[in-house]
């Protein structure tokens, strides 16, 4: 097993040597990985430099009519629903006390500190004014009866949460006992207050386009909408951490305990029966608001089928796949459930949010491919930050039991 | 005289109804599904 545990500092004098002993970078160079996640991260920076010079309509497809394009869609609405699994995971190990995914909590609570960073602060590349994003903060003009105030001071708020959550490793890895323990003692109320948060500002999310309704098509929009997305942030979440964690075991096998390895194919089992379970509530809930609507006449046209295609080929037949995987135990199953899982999440999100979103317009809007490439910048930059955190902290070992 | 249908689940709601009962049934089957010992392992491995 590869040590990331750095020499002991004895001073704060000795601490900035060492940050910058562990900022440099380990390993070759030159990986697939970084081959493809370089160029893409270089040409995003130039185009965010052209887009705060010249302004969205420079680099965006976005207009008046369509404010909200791929980077409110895919970066915010979605990134944070796919981040759901470090509050759902914390929940089942620290509140429930199911000891067994304890390993993995590391992990995704810090996959879900950095998703909240990276995709949480693209608002700030979506916001024409950028510089008033602190407003809901200080004070200036706080927008108490607006939802995306609740949403600002949240997110804030579980990003401190999730930071104390993960400072226990910040604290191993300078080797810091004292402060160690003292944060850990921390983490039942932090862990209390993230789940608090995240059930409200996961619904939050949704809230944001109950006042949208004359502009979503009908098959997406629901007054239930907080709820759908609160109940489908906890399968996503589940669906990450099973895609997170098998390519985390894959890519970072030297930093993992041999026992890890073993006991990872059964929490992946017990993962994929309580995605199934979430899945199969939420598909209903899905059919009920689809009757009580009396939406029939709307699954004969092309958006009925785009409907149809998410509802039932992203969410059904995933849900169906994890309870035969869980059954059959097949992890092959289980793992292209997950990812089916994922894409039904974020089709469903950008559904909602972008694609049937002034869905009788003539010209429907469609990303950039300065859009694209900025997104896919934010996530190889997480990606990047990822891997320095697990290739320099105890991310992926166990917890200290005292 | 009109024919009337005493009975009509969509304006009755009586269609929510089926799918609420349609969905504890199958709910109550699959968590006693999930719940039964499981079958052979086929491509775990490690």
């Amino acid at each position: 097993m590869m040590n990331t545990s750095a020499t002991p500092i004895r001073t704060f004098g000795e601490f900035f040597p060492f940050l910058i002993q562990e900022l440099k970078p380990r390993g070759p160079w030159l990986t697939p990985f970084n081959i493809i996640s370089i160029p893409v991260i270089l040409t995003g920076l130039v185009i965010l430099v052209y887009r705060f010079i010249h302004g969205l309509g420079s680099v965006t497809n976005l207009t008046q009519d369509m404010p909200w394009g791929l980077w409110m869609g895919f970066d915010v609405i979605t990134g944070v629903a796919l981040a759901g699994g470090a509050y759902v995971i914390t929940f089942v190990v620290y509140v429930m006390k199911v000891e067994k995914y304890q390993s993995i909590v590391r992990a995704t609570v810090l996959n879900g500190l950095l998703a909240y960073t990276f995709y949480g602060g693209a608002l700030l590349i979506d916001l024409g004014r950028p510089w008033n994003a602190p407003n809901p903060y200080i004070g200036n003009s706080f927008g108490f009866s607006s939802v995306l105030f609740l949403i600002c001071w949240h997110f804030l708020l579980y990003m401190v949460a999730e930071f104390i959550e993960f400072s226990p490793v910040i604290a191993q890895w300078l080797h810091l006992e004292k402060a160690r323990k003292f944060l850990k003692s921390l983490t039942l109320v932090t862990v209390v207050l993230g789940i608090t948060l995240s059930i409200l500002h996961q619904s939050g999310l949704g809230a944001l386009f109950l006042m949208a309704k004359p502009k979503i098509h009908p098959l997406w929009w629901s007054p239930f909408i907080p709820i759908l997305f609160f109940v489908s942030s906890i399968y996503a979440g589940l669906a990450m951490i099973i895609v997170e964690g098998t390519i985390s075991h894959k890519v970072f096998r030297k930093l993992i305990e041999p026992k890890s390895h073993h006991s990872f194919d059964e929490m992946i089992f017990g993962l994929a029966k309580g995605a199934a379970i979430v899945m199969f509530v939420y598909y209903f809930f899905k059919a009920l608001l689809f009757i009580h609507d009396k939406q029939w006449a709307m699954i004969v046209d092309g958006w009925g089928y785009w409907y149809l295609l998410e509802v039932i080929g992203f969410v059904l037949v995933p849900a169906l796949m994890f309870a035969f995987g869980f059954k059959h135990r097949s992890l092959n199953i289980i793992k292209i459930a997950a990812v089916m899982a994922l894409l039904g999440i974020v089709l469903n999100r950008l559904n909602v949010s972008v694609i049937s979103f002034n869905w009788y317009a003539d010209v429907h809007y469609f990303p950039s491919w300065q859009e694209i490439v900025v997104t896919l910048m934010v996530i190889f930059a997480e990606l990047w930050v990822f891997r320095w955190f697990v290739t320099r902290m105890p991310v992926l070992s166990s917890e200290p039991r005292h | 005289m009109d024919s009337f249908t005493y009975v009509n689940i969509f304006e009755t709601k009586g269609l929510e109804y089926l799918l609420l009962l349609c969905f504890w049934g199958l709910f109550v089957y699959l968590i006693r599904y999930l719940s039964s010992p499981a079958k052979k392992r086929k491509d775990s491995h490690r």
